[in-house]
């Protein structure tokens, strides 16, 4: 149980809170959960079965944004730059999970799964990932970069008729994020971008599964205009972060580091990415 | 506990009123013409032999049935397998999991067969997770929750047998139980014998506390089987209209 006496609530995070920068040491700085009534600014509803929330040193960021908004590239960078501030950095996204991460990609790639027995795997495969990496991590002081939450998977949940509270009670023992990013493109940019990485654009990717368009490209632009919706629902509600996922690379990532540096209290925002990754930086 | 009167249980015609609505429906007085009916209990209290004998008298009818059981979805149970294996499972995941399976099967087999007019028994149903999932920490009312799209069976036999009789029949024929069956992750003892009584009964505490709320008829685990089926099948004929279901000789209703 939290009865610690921190700082804020960890999910009323906003743009204004100033984080007094500690010292740069090893032990992170203190992320930002507590105050004193019980689970919930630690999880969405209520607390996960035997955990105990008090525990958490680390912070908890999401990158969310449609296929081909650019989540996994500014995650790439961003667990290069807290690595070179000497920040331990874990990551997670979907279907990533030991339980059931590659019993998803079966089903998907048979597309023999019905629409609420799929919401629930991806369930199983988020939960799996929040008990065995996220709070593991969390605990020892590590930051979380997640690629994806419970955010799309509910939005995904929603657009194919499930009942909004159901979804959402389905993840009410998720934890709350420290920040959540929401990299908002137009499916129009989207589609362009996730065309290029594979030459083709997945049947799960343009939401074959509904029926909406016979045309690859409709289907695609139609399906990621019903989730971008429910993004925008979401984005009031939890407190999104919103930047341009249309801006340049660079761009992006430095609104990114400045805000995560202001949660973590690192000082300086400079970074170039390594050889390695400079591919990345156009 | 002895067998509870069924006189006043309403006719499956009239709209049973749903807790358990279906995701995305506007919910449903029972918008299907089929029958569910659902047999629920600890492991030892004798439901599974007793809905194979309900089964059988039926299938001998040559009534419309679908018979199926809990945690059997292929879908899922490599997921199952290996989370057991390798002991992944937490009590969140596991009620996850066997969601999952149950949803696979809700929407494939039940409810299209409840749609087609079906009497659909099921060995083991929601409360089977309401309880056992209860019984492992998870939050009752995310249980319900997560269970809303199931159909409300229009009877849910519960067979009730002391905690020891229950057990001793499990343990004596049983060379081993497993881990999660014994109920270890819950960490109640490090006994699998002692762990799995303990486990059996706070679950058996949190089927009896469902016997009002979600209507059980209450069935003496420990009747003789000839008896005990007897008064099953009596119970079933009273309140489904079982020549609903007979052989299709006039075809249509």
């Amino acid at each position: 149980m939290p009865n610690q006496e921190k700082e804020k609530p960890a999910a009323t995070v906003t743009a204004t809170e100033a984080v007094a920068p500690p010292p740069p040491s090893p032990p992170p700085p203190k992320p930002a959960p507590a105050s004193e009534d019980s689970g919930t600014q630690y999880f969405f509803g209520e607390p996960l079965v035997g955990f105990d929330p008090s525990e958490i040193t680390g912070s908890l960021i999401v990158i969310e944004g449609m296929d081909g908004s650019g989540r996994s590239t500014q995650i790439m960078l961003l667990q290069e730059w807290l690595e070179s501030e000497g920040f331990a950095v874990q990551t997670s996204g979907l279907r990533r999970s030991n339980l059931v991460g590659r019993d998803i990609d079966e089903l998907l790639a048979k597309n023999a799964v019905t629409r609420l027995t799929l919401a629930l795997m991806y369930a199983t495969d988020f939960f799996d990932q929040v008990e065995h990496r996220i709070l593991p991590a969390l605990r020892s002081g590590t930051m979380v970069l997640a690629d994806r939450y419970i955010f799309t998977l509910i939005g995904r949940g929603v657009v194919r008729g499930i009942n909004r509270d159901y979804m959402s009670g389905l993840y009410a023992m998720a934890l709350r994020p420290h920040l959540t990013f929401w990299l908002n493109v137009r499916p129009e940019t989207a589609f362009g971008r996730e065309f290029r990485k594979a030459q083709a654009i997945s049947y799960w990717e343009a939401g074959r599964d509904m029926s909406l368009s016979h045309d690859l490209y409709w289907s695609f632009i139609r399906y990621q205009t019903m989730i971008k919706r429910e993004f925008e629902v979401m984005a009031k509600k939890h407190n999104f972060i919103e930047l341009d996922g249309e801006a340049s690379v660079p761009a992006v990532n430095k609104l990114l580091r400045q805000r995560i540096a202001e949660q973590l209290g690192i000082r300086s925002t400079k970074y170039t990415p390594s050889s390695a990754l400079s591919h990345l930086w156009r | 506990m002895e067998t509870q009167d069924v006189a006043q249980k309403p006719a499956r015609t009239e709209p049973a009123k749903s807790t358990l609505p279906q995701p995305g429906r506007p919910v449903p007085s029972r918008a299907y013409p089929g029958a569910l009916i659902v047999v629920e209990g600890t492991d030892g209290s004798g439901k599974s032999t007793q809905l194979y004998l309900l089964k059988r008298w039926l299938e001998i009818g040559g009534y419309r049935l679908h018979f199926t059981e809990w945690n059997s979805s292929p879908l899922v149970k490599s997921a199952t397998r290996r989370g057991k294996q390798r002991r992944l499972l937490t009590p969140t995941t596991f009620s996850l999991l066997h969601a999952a399976d149950f949803a696979d099967r809700c929407e494939r087999q039940i409810m299209p067969l409840l749609q087609g007019d079906y009497l659909v028994l099921a060995d083991r149903y929601v409360y089977t997770a309401f309880a056992r999932d209860t019984a492992r920490g998870c939050p009752p009312h995310w249980l319900r929750n997560l269970y809303r799209f199931a159909p409300v069976p229009d009877i849910t036999f519960y067979f009730r047998a002391p905690l020891d009789v229950a057990v001793n029949r499990i343990l004596s024929g049983r060379p081993k139980l497993k881990y999660y069956e014994a109920g270890m992750d819950l960490g109640l003892s490090y006994d699998r014998a002692e762990s799995f009584r303990l486990f059996q009964a706070r679950i058996l505490e949190e089927y009896d506390k469902m016997v009002d709320s979600d209507s059980f008829v209450v069935l003496d685990g420990t009747m003789p089987v000839n008896k005990l089926q007897k008064q099953m099948r009596e119970i079933v004929a009273s309140k489904i209209d079982l020549k609903r279901f007979a052989p299709r000789a006039e075809e249509g209703e």
